[in-house]
């Protein structure tokens, strides 16, 4: 084979892997899309045109849960929670990388462990706090142990290399104290990863399953995943209306990313240059 | 009184001792120069006076206040970073008026002050814009600003040049020394390059492994050296050292260079000299002339024609000891094997065993 020839043939195999990566992370969104405007029947049957029966599974789906109230609960669950997460965490990743002590590093190695325990493992001792406090069904329960995220933690104390120390050393001749140094130079200085942790947060966030189904258990309290999953799981489930919910539970996300991805990608090379 | 004094000053990291003891009296309106090799804790004393890194042991007082515990901002000092430490977010009129923004002063006192500056620096037409929009040079005139705007006692500079090019380093060491003539205020400034603390400097004190080696003016530093570090440190090029003997001739005594016939008679000095005794001895580049006393032969190793002046690195036979001299540029000596050239005796300065300036 002649190099050029060769080169085509590169070329077209590249193409092909990426069309098969893009048509498996593409062909969901598209059933899920299609599958809204078709009968269960037609769903079973893999029909994938679209169907008539778009408004049946809105009116049903609609008459079936009590949208608004569980979309506020995701949406309070979300952005509390992350707004929480990422306030409390990246203090802490600030706080590990500019403070110098002897304990810094076994501190932190402690935190770093803490990623390799299995959620499962904390489950019912955490469940077991939460009723002891009196949280079980409450949005408190949920939002307080993702508040001090290992990860997130980690992300921080890693971003915070590359802010500049002399900068800390600025502000403090200005007559700033830490908190105003953090508040008012650090976060604005490191927006790029805030926005990016934000994004990884918020969708943790919202995609929470686990745990809120142990602990949310009044219809009242349940969140848009928990509902889907639910109706999902009927006896004779309704795929119709299913993926009606599984859309409204995506858009949120998808607006997220789309909003923020160029701060996301940013944030995820680093914030100061 | 000293503007600022320092007495007793120690820095321990656990047991690793950076600062060992240095006491300094800064005049008021001194220009002072920190100068050392890397690792000297002239950063280090720099931070520690800015209230950056605590006091181990000491006093340090400004303006006659103890300030070893006062907070850097109530300490009456601005410093320059050397990476500028500009404030990436906010524009270059927010950067100035910083610190008096966290003081609580009036805006339009901010204001004021923050054009007062900005027209001293001729930064005005630069004052909406953000520090990465600017070049190297804008940046450290703006950290400057940011620095008059508070009206400090005394300036802090901590290498502040070494981020710019060549050309830039002069132009800005220029400002500098102009904007210290200006405002007439205490200079305190870190840097490790010896042609910047000469120029600049009233006072230079010269640091190394945490203790002060000599502190004077930039004239004493380079005729009077007190010791052999000081003698290699300040002057370029280097001094250069050749090993010798003292030798008694008659009742003096006399200097023999290594590898030298000559006699050179020592003048009565006050150190008590034993015949024998082995010295350096130290002669600078610029020592050397067309005429002299004492005539060397060169065999040619190296030749840097700078322009105005060449460099002549060449063996001293038959010891073999490269040393440097600068000649003349109308000096044609392209091509030469061998040159001559010659100094006074007059001119070499003599170093114990240990270092120490013998005068």
């Amino acid at each position: 084979m002649s190099p050029r020839l060769l080169r085509r043939a590169g070329s077209a195999l590249r193409y092909l892997l990426l069309s098969l990566a893009a048509f498996l992370s593409v062909f969901p969104f598209f059933w899920m899309a299609i599958g809204a405007t078709n009968t269960t029947a037609d769903i079973n049957k893999g029909k994938v045109s679209l169907g008539s029966a778009l408004s049946a599974n809105i009116a049903s789906f609609v008459a079936a849960v009590d949208v608004p109230l569980i979309l506020w609960n995701s949406v309070k669950i979300a952005v509390f929670g992350t707004a929480l997460t990422l306030l409390v965490s990246s203090l802490a990743g600030y706080g590990f990388e500019m403070f110098r002590s002897k304990l810094r590093e076994r501190i932190y190695a402690v935190v770093l462990l803490t990623l390799m325990v299995p959620f499962a493992a904390l489950m019912i001792p955490l469940f077991m706090m939460m009723a002891s406090s009196g949280l079980i069904d409450t949005h408190i329960a949920i939002i307080l142990p993702s508040i001090a995220s290992a990860f997130i933690i980690f992300y921080f104390r890693q971003a915070s290399k590359a802010f500049p120390r002399e900068l800390r050393d600025a502000a403090k001749i200005d007559g700033l104290r830490e908190w105003q140094i953090f508040l008012f130079i650090y976060v604005p200085v490191m927006r790029s990863t805030y926005a990016a942790a934000f994004v990884i947060v918020f969708m943790m966030n919202w995609n929470n399953y686990l745990w809120p189904l142990i602990v949310l258990q009044s219809n009242e309290t349940k969140t848009i995943t928990l509902v889907v999953a639910s109706l999902a799981s009927a006896y004779y489930p309704d795929y119709g209306t299913v993926m009606i919910g599984t859309i409204l539970a995506t858009l949120p996300t998808l607006f997220v990313f789309f909003a923020m991805q160029r701060q996301f990608v940013q944030g995820m090379l680093g914030s100061v240059k | 009184m000293a503007e600022l004094s320092l007495k007793g000053i120690r820095k321990t990291y656990g047991s690793l001792e950076v600062i060992k003891g240095i006491d300094l009296e800064i005049e008021p309106g001194e220009f002072t120069v920190f100068v050392g090799p890397s690792g000297c804790g002239k950063s280090t004393l720099l931070r520690m006076i800015a209230g950056l890194e605590d006091i181990s042991a000491g006093d340090l007082t400004i303006g006659g206040a103890r300030m070893n515990e006062v907070d850097p901002s109530r300490r009456g000092i601005a410093m320059v970073f050397q990476s500028y430490a500009l404030y990436p977010h906010l524009t270059v009129r927010q950067n100035m008026g910083f610190a008096l923004r966290f003081a609580g002063v009036p805006k339009s006192e901010i204001d004021r002050q923050v054009m007062e500056a900005a027209r001293i620096l001729e930064l005005e037409p630069l004052l909406e814009r953000k520090p990465g929009q600017l070049s190297g040079g804008q940046r450290q005139r703006v950290a400057i600003g940011r620095a008059i705007v508070r009206h400090p006692k005394v300036f802090l500079f901590d290498e502040p040049l070494s981020n710019l090019d060549a050309e830039l380093r002069v132009h800005m060491r220029f400002e500098i020394a102009k904007l210290h003539k200006k405002l007439g205020t205490t200079m305190i400034y870190v840097t490790h390059d010896q042609v910047e603390a000469m120029t600049l400097a009233d006072k230079i004190v010269v640091l190394r492994a945490g203790v002060i080696e000599q502190a004077g003016t930039p004239r004493d530093l380079y005729a009077d050296p007190d010791n052999q570090f000081v003698a290699g440190f300040i002057g370029s090029p280097r001094m250069n050292f050749l090993p010798a003997e003292i030798v008694t001739q008659g009742a003096q005594f006399a200097l023999r260079l290594q590898g030298m016939e000559a006699l050179f008679p020592l003048p009565a000095l006050s150190a008590s000299l034993s015949a024998g005794q082995r010295v350096t001895a130290g002669l600078r580049p610029e020592a050397f002339h067309r005429d002299g006393d004492t005539t060397v032969s060169l065999a040619v190793e190296m030749l840097e024609y700078l322009g105005g002046e060449t460099l002549v690195h060449g063996r001293i036979a038959p010891t073999g000891d490269i040393i440097t001299a600068k000649a003349d540029a109308k000096d044609m000596l392209a091509g030469q094997e061998r040159v001559r050239v010659a100094f006074n005796a007059a001119d070499i300065l003599l170093f114990d065993a240990d270092g120490a300036r013998i005068r």
